[in-house]
């Protein structure tokens, strides 16, 4: 770790510094690619990641956020930090999905399991995969646009009439 | 174009809320489940708690932790358990601490 701001500072920086254009490093830590393909749908026309100012770059060295998939293989530890190493400060780590966020691989002696194990994780955007608009929502969140709603919701429901479910 | 221009001049708003509009797609995607707590007993939190394939869910005393970020959304409690589970609907999770993420859901007051 480089920096030795506290999140809200850095939110600040990030706002300041990126308000127009943030560069996005992906890093697939052993994910089986279902994050991968909802985040690629973000390119596409239809969510159009780019007229919010995000943009996808090929190399760390130009990044200014990690957004990190898959459990944190052991085995991949090394190119991990190396790769959070060579991002220039302010950065932000994103850990994307279940799996990141410890729900679907123990720690054992292949995985560890959650990616805040190796990297300090800013933002944790849950879901088995994301889809791209909770996507879009937690890089919003990251870059200090977008209020997070989770931190209100209970997950409780009344015993009221029979909510519509999505899909029957 | 030309006249949402204009009118983006006149305002001297140049950009869209978030959304913009409800995205019609959403209602489709998978979400984690809500719980009913007047149908929640120890029992049935247990029975969910073994359920859950990826470890959300874990009963302490008389809650029912339920941690969000674990959710694969793949609504075996919800076929367990129908009568206490249905779909919370919510989709955009994103937190920015891990502890945000994990919710005490209460469970019925048993009669003594």
């Amino acid at each position: 770790m480089t920096t030795e701001q506290t999140p809200q500072e850095l939110r600040a920086a990030i706002a300041r510094q990126f308000g127009r254009s943030l560069h996005i490093r992906t890093l697939d830590t052993g994910s089986c690619a279902v994050c991968e393909q909802e985040i690629r749908l973000l390119a596409a026309p239809h969510y159009d990641l780019h007229r919010l100012g995000f943009f996808f770059t090929p190399a760390p060295r130009h990044a200014d956020l990690l957004l990190v998939t898959g459990p944190m293989i052991r085995a991949f530890e090394v190119a991990a930090r190396k790769t959070y190493d060579a991002m220039p400060g302010p950065k932000v780590v994103v850990a994307v999905g279940a799996c990141a966020l410890g729900g679907v691989y123990p720690a054992d002696p292949f995985t560890h399991g959650t990616v805040d194990a190796v990297l300090p994780v800013d933002v944790w955007i849950p879901g088995c995969p994301p889809s791209p608009l909770a996507l879009l929502h937690g890089l919003g969140v990251a870059v200090g646009r977008l209020a997070e709603k989770v931190r209100d919701l209970t997950f409780t429901a009344d015993d009221g009439p029979e909510r519509e479910r999505a899909i029957p | 174009m030309t006249l949402w221009f204009i009118r983006g001049l006149r305002r001297g708003v140049v950009t869209t809320r978030y959304p913009a509009r409800p995205d019609a797609s959403a209602r489709f995607l998978p979400a984690p489940p809500a719980f009913r707590p007047r149908a929640l007993t120890a029992a049935t939190a247990d029975l969910l708690a073994a359920t859950c394939p990826s470890g959300a869910l874990r009963r302490e005393e008389r809650t029912l932790l339920f941690d969000v970020g674990r959710c694969t959304a793949c609504g075996r409690c919800a076929a367990a358990a129908p009568d206490a589970v249905t779909s919370s609907g919510a989709f955009e999770l994103a937190a920015t601490s891990r502890s945000v993420l994990i919710k005490e859901i209460p469970l019925r007051g048993e009669a003594p």
